[in-house]
């Protein structure tokens, strides 16, 4: 045994020697990922993470500044006509990282290859966001994407034509699905392979890709040197680590590995107590806002109990909002009441928050144990019926902290609402948006965040027949008011759209068509003398445009 | 009857020999020697087992678990899906999460001074997890299920997995041919795969999880029976065993399969916490057991996640799985000298 | 005897078809959606199963995927990695995959054969008490419990080696993932190997070789070992299989691309990718058939007596 002691010994010290890291010239930025990279194609990236590579490597018309407002990137200033439907956007002369030019034949060609495949993020052109002209018949119905309103008349102005006016189009520009993507490169690649490695994609942007395999925990993106802007970028490169466990990331920061984790809510309350990592501790808005969803068919719940508004009003007033993010989530997530989470949609006349107010319906859907039994006690008289199973599902791989919020809920419900009994079924994230596509479900605690900056995005959702609209509810009056902020009377009045946006919110609230429950913060550490990484709720996380290792 | 007509009438004439003369008797009890008085066999195993004192121990420890398993949840005064509260000066609600194991008494004893937190007078002995639920009741609670699945699993083992073992590897040729690929095919479609088939079919739980390990957990061990079969079949005390007119039932059950049980029980031990995993994996992946219930697999599981900061919370969880097939182990062992006594040991 | 390995060759290019065909419609039944989404609509995503061909009839799908197969096209996903062909993805999960379990099994079965040789020559003494309890060890802490602790030591406290596996660095970052990923296999093999041995001691032949006066090595090697062997093999086999087919937390954990999370991904990540449940699904049923195959084979080499009932069968 000795001798195998002794053996082993050796093997580590001759490894120890191999692992002496070789000393890199230029220090990436370490930073973890929760999940893997999907794709780095613009038309198939669904997830935050694939959003922010791609982001790294290209830059669209528009960017981001720290406040998360549209400022200009590879166009340099853009004209709006009179009616506010026709956008002329010129564009500055960059490069792609092959050295061709960044033409507006780039947007023509990627922006048509998207209405026409018709993916996840396709809608974002269509009449409930983008309504750029002729998108709905391309994505919807097939027809040809060369009638979709954007045209290049030369190589350097790109012509977007609208159904309606959108007042936030400029901001929509940053988002990757409204990315270029360089037509001759592009089709000189076998199919499938673009964006499956550095030498199959292309960057105009900040950063190049370096090393990258579908599927890799690990991959690196480097400075760009033709980049149009390259003297504002500051970092050599990023290396990108996935991290699956949050235990991990803190044990990783605290060995250097990573200079940008986030942890779980747990790890927040030790690392506060902990001096020095307590100064590294940044929170931020993740932006989505979780809340729980009730079918409200006669499919489900014991025969459609849910439809009764009192009953939901019960439950949603039985949940003690404050000590959920408090004592299970801890990861500075806020509590919410409003139908519209805050932080994310700014007024362009006010600047203020949409949200900002958090009491507005904090009376509706508030903790407040004496109303929830009112309520239910109506419920109870309404239904004839006093005892209520009810199952709710939760995903049980989308983060550390849900489980504990479902059970947290579960027991708060029925200590107030003794009647009620809540069965937990925890399912993966497909399976449970399988069940609420289907109608097959009680209630579901699920979660949407803002893929732009305007209410609308949340608001869009509860109207007769979205497919978003989980709860199947339906309100005339709900959907008239949407119409008109959409496509009908409002479009042109900003201030009246917000007014009215405000008034649908309240409909929702009032009728607990869903019950909000909190905002989602990521608790962030980030190595002392990393500054300027900008982090926004909406679009993309994390820009690294600005950020410097001192 | 048939038969008795076949049977050849006694003849006045000479007799010329037929090869059907001599027949297999298949006798069923050839085992029994009527010449010498014996203790017989299974009293001979109980008391060889009792004498074994490694093996008593291990039956201990297991009684031991079982009856806290049972008996813990019960007495400890918390629910093992309830989280702990109090009201703090504020009058709120706060749950008592992550405290570190305490008895208030043995604290004050030791420092002078009660604990200054809202949970002062609350006995903690294994600590709370990040809900604020009293981890000794859920660990004795999640014993429960996993002693279940042990048990299972052992049942599993031994009923299919070893007949299937022993009579594939016995029959051989075309048998075991058909055998063995069904075998291939059962194993080779991923388990989760199954699992979330079946769950269409059926409510998630227990019930679910035993269901999946009926499908898949005993072809370790067929394997190994196969395997000892295919040893043993050759040796000399098989063929002498037949030649003496027993049947095959006999053979492989009386004869075969004391001689395997080494190999067989030590299988059985190693696929117990394969299958507490294989049960804490599937409720991971949300076709197991539904939370808030739990098991020693989804304690350990929950333990891991916290590790860096309730790092007590995986300790209970581990020891007892640990002193769980340490017992197994011993009894294990102890259940194989006992039946298949060598020599020496005598 | 190469009859009968053509023979089993044949019948194990069946049964694998056959699975394949399980598969294939299993996967269909499962819960969740191929185009898992929030924000296509019912047409988008009626068109986008029509693309793939989910609405042709059952048969004709299994057809036009054999057909592709044979090719050596997996296709694409549809809800992982979803623009990458499944070909590209695999190959990297699968080198990893592969080079990790296989150091793995190396690592375990050699040092498990070692302890549990050294174990049953020295039968109730010390050695032999460690080997029981490491082995009793190995297998109830999960192998993940392991990979924390060495990374914890070795890479945090010592910063011996790397925190997180990466290709470049390929030697050094698998160090760890091998030893906790060894250790199930270790203790099993370690187990069974002195159990076996012990028996194959008493036995009447090792007997009647000491009273020949053959002792030490020689014996050890010529008539124990092999003869304990044959049960060793078997539990081996199925060990091998699970170590190359990736564990899920130890890759989740210390940062692998293997199978393992692949897997769980495809199934159980945003939707249920159809392609990838099968390709892995058959990945892993050809490597199952190919080492039972290795082992039945393996069988007759090591034990002639098994051979002879291999041709005919003892009772035909």
């Amino acid at each position: 045994m000795k001798k195998w002691n002794a053996l082993f010994l050796s093997m580590v010290m001759i490894l120890s020697c191999f692992s002496v890291s070789a000393v890199a010239e230029e220090r990436y930025l370490g930073v973890m990922l929760s999940t893997n990279v999907m794709s780095l194609d613009t038309n198939l990236a669904t997830d935050g993470e694939s959003f922010e590579v791609i982001a790294d490597c290209i830059d669209g018309l528009t960017q981001m500044d720290a406040d998360g407002a549209a400022i200009p990137a590879i166009a340099e200033s853009y004209d709006l006509s009179e009616d506010g439907k026709t956008y002329t956007f010129h564009l500055r002369d960059a490069k792609w990282s092959n050295g061709t030019p960044v033409t507006a034949d780039d947007f023509v060609f990627a922006w048509r290859r998207i209405c026409k495949e018709a993916g996840e993020y396709a809608y974002m052109f269509d009449s409930s966001v983008g309504c750029v002209k002729g998108a709905d018949a391309i994505i919807y119905e097939g027809a040809d994407p060369a009638t979709l309103g954007v045209s290049a008349p030369d190589p350097k102005t790109l012509v977007v034509e609208l159904e309606v006016p959108v007042s936030f189009f400029p901001s929509l520009m940053y988002f990757p699905t409204f990315y270029p993507i360089n037509e001759a490169f592009y089709t000189s690649l076998e199919e499938g392979t673009y964006g499956t490695s550095p030498e199959t994609f292309l960057s105009n942007g900040a950063f190049v890709l370096e090393s990258y395999t579908p599927g890799t925990a690990n991959l690196t993106v480097k400075k760009n040197p033709d980049y149009w802007d390259a003297d504002r970028v500051q970092l050599a490169g990023i290396s990108y680590q996935v991290v699956g466990s949050s235990d991990n990331a803190l044990t990783a920061f605290k060995t250097g590995s990573l200079d940008v984790v986030t942890i779980s809510g747990n790890q927040v309350a030790s690392a506060k107590k902990d001096g020095a990592l307590s100064e590294k501790l940044a929170v931020t808005g993740a932006g989505y806002m979780w809340y729980l969803s009730f079918s409200q068919t006669e499919n489900n719940a014991e025969g459609g109990m849910l439809a009764n508004a009192n009953l939901r009003l019960a439950i949603s007033n039985a949940i003690d909002r404050e000590a959920l993010v408090e004592d299970y989530v801890m990861d500075g997530s806020l509590d919410t009441y409003t139908a519209v989470p805050p932080q994310f949609a700014a007024s362009a006349t006010t600047g203020a928050d949409f949200s900002a107010d958090q009491e507005a319906f904090a009376d509706i859907c508030g903790y407040n144990p004496e109303k929830a039994e009112e309520y239910f006690a109506a419920a109870v008289a309404e239904l004839g019926k006093d005892t209520f199973t009810f199952v709710m599902i939760y995903g049980n791989n989308e983060g550390d902290e849900v489980a504990k919020v479902a059970q947290a809920i579960k027991s708060e419900v029925e200590e107030v609402l003794p009647g009620v009994t809540i069965n937990l079924q925890p399912m993966t994230k497909a399976e449970r948006l399988d069940k609420m596509q289907n109608d097959n479900y009680d209630i579901a605690l699920t979660r949407w965040g803002p893929d732009y900056a305007d209410p609308m995005t949340y608001l869009g959702m509860w109207i007769t027949n979205n497919s978003n609209n989980y709860g199947f509810w339906s309100n005339a009056a709900y959907d008239q008011l949407i119409a008109d902020c959409t496509t009908g009377a409002y479009i042109s009045d900003y201030d009246a759209r917000w007014e009215a946006m405000f008034k649908a919110e309240t409909l929702v609230m009032q009728e607990a068509v869903i019950a909000p429950l909190y905002t989602k913060a990521n608790a962030n550490l980030i190595t002392a003398g990393v500054e300027g990484i900008e982090f926004h709720p909406v679009a993309l996380n994390r820009v690294y445009k600005n950020a410097i290792i001192k | 009857m048939k038969k008795s007509q076949l049977t050849p009438a006694p003849q006045a004439a000479e007799y010329v020999p037929v090869s059907g003369d001599f027949e297999l008797l298949e006798q069923e009890d050839i085992a029994t020697d009527t010449n010498y008085a014996s203790q017989g066999y299974w009293k001979g195993v109980a008391v060889h087992f009792m004498r074994n004192k490694r093996a008593m121990l291990g039956l201990v420890i297991v009684i031991t678990l079982m009856l806290l398993a049972f008996i813990a949840p019960m007495v400890s005064g918390y629910e093992y899906d309830e989280i702990v509260t109090a009201l703090n000066a504020k009058g709120r609600k706060k749950p008592a999460t992550g405290i570190s194991p305490r008895v208030p008494a043995i604290h004050e004893m030791l420092t002078g001074e009660p604990y200054d937190d809202l949970f002062a007078d609350k006995v903690f002995l294994f600590g709370t997890d990040d809900l604020g639920r009293d981890l000794w009741t859920r660990t004795w609670y999640g014993a429960r299920v996993s002693l279940m699945i042990a048990f299972v699993t052992i049942i599993i083992d031994m009923l299919i997995g070893m007949s299937y073992g022993l009579l594939s590897g016995y029959f051989g040729g075309r048998v075991d041919n058909v055998m063995q690929r069904f075998v291939e095919i059962a194993n080779s479609i991923p388990r989760l795969v199954i699992v979330s088939v079946l769950a269409i079919f059926m409510p998630k739980g227990i019930g679910l999880v035993i269901v999946a390990l009926l499908l898949t957990e005993w072809i370790g061990m067929s394997k190994i029976a196969r395997a000892e079969m295919l040893k043993m079949k050759e040796q000399e005390y098989v063929l002498a065993s037949r030649t003496l007119g027993a049947n095959s039932w006999h053979i492989i059950f009386k004869e075969i399969l004391p001689n395997t049980i080494g190999p067989i029980i030590t299988q059985v031990m190693f696929s117990i916490p394969t299958a507490i995993f294989t049960e804490a994996f599937l409720s991971f992946v949300g076709v197991g057991i539904v939370l808030p219930q739990c098991s020693i697999g989804t304690l350990i599981e929950d333990g891991f996640n916290n590790i860096t900061t309730l790092i007590y919370q995986i300790i209970p969880p581990i020891v007892v799985l640990a002193l769980l097939m340490l017992g197994f182990n011993f009894i294990g062992d102890g259940l194989r000298e006992a039946l298949a006594p060598k020599l020496e040991d005598m | 005897m190469k009859k009968y390995v053509l023979k089993r060759l044949g019948m194990a290019l069946l049964t694998l078809l056959i699975i394949i065909f399980l598969l294939f419609l299993l996967v269909r039944v499962m819960p969740g959606n191929p185009f898992p989404s929030e924000r296509m609509n019912a047409q988008q995503i009626a068109n986008k199963r029509a693309e793939l061909g989910l609405d042709d009839p059952i048969l004709m799908q299994f057809w036009n995927y054999m057909t592709k197969l044979l090719q050596g096209d997996f296709g694409m996903g549809t809800s992982l990695y979803n623009g990458a062909p499944i070909k590209t993805v695999l190959n990297t999960c699968v080198s990893n995959s592969f080079r990790i379990g296989g150091l793995a099994v190396v690592l375990g079965t050699l040092v498990g054969l070692l302890l549990g040789v050294c174990a049953a020559l020295n039968r109730g003494r010390f050695l032999d008490h460690f080997c029981t309890v490491f082995s009793i060890l190995g297998v109830c802490v999960p192998s993940y419990v392991f990979l924390i602790f060495l990374q914890y030591n070795l890479s945090y406290k010592l910063t011996l080696l790397p925190y997180f596996f990466n290709e470049k660095q390929f030697l050094q970052s698998s160090v760890i993932p091998v030893v906790s990923m060894s250790l199930f296999t270790m203790s099993t093999i370690a187990r069974f190997t002195r159990n076996e041995m012990v028996e194959v001691i008493d036995s009447d032949y090792v007997r009647l070789a000491e009273a020949k006066g053959l002792h030490g090595g020689r014996l050890v090697r010529r008539h124990v070992l092999r003869n304990a062997l044959i049960p060793i093999v078997t539990v081996l086999a199925p060990l091998i299989v699970d170590l190359l087919t990736g564990a899920l937390v130890v890759e989740k954990i210390y940062g692998i691309n293997g199978i393992g999370k692949l897997m769980v991904d495809a199934i159980a990540g945003e939707g249920v990718d159809y392609n990838y449940v099968l390709a892995l699904g058959i990945l892993y049923s050809t490597l199952y058939i190919g080492i039972m195959l290795v082992v039945d084979i393996l069988y007759g080499a090591l034990d002639p007596r098994i051979r002879v009932s291999a041709k005919g069968g003892a009772n035909e």
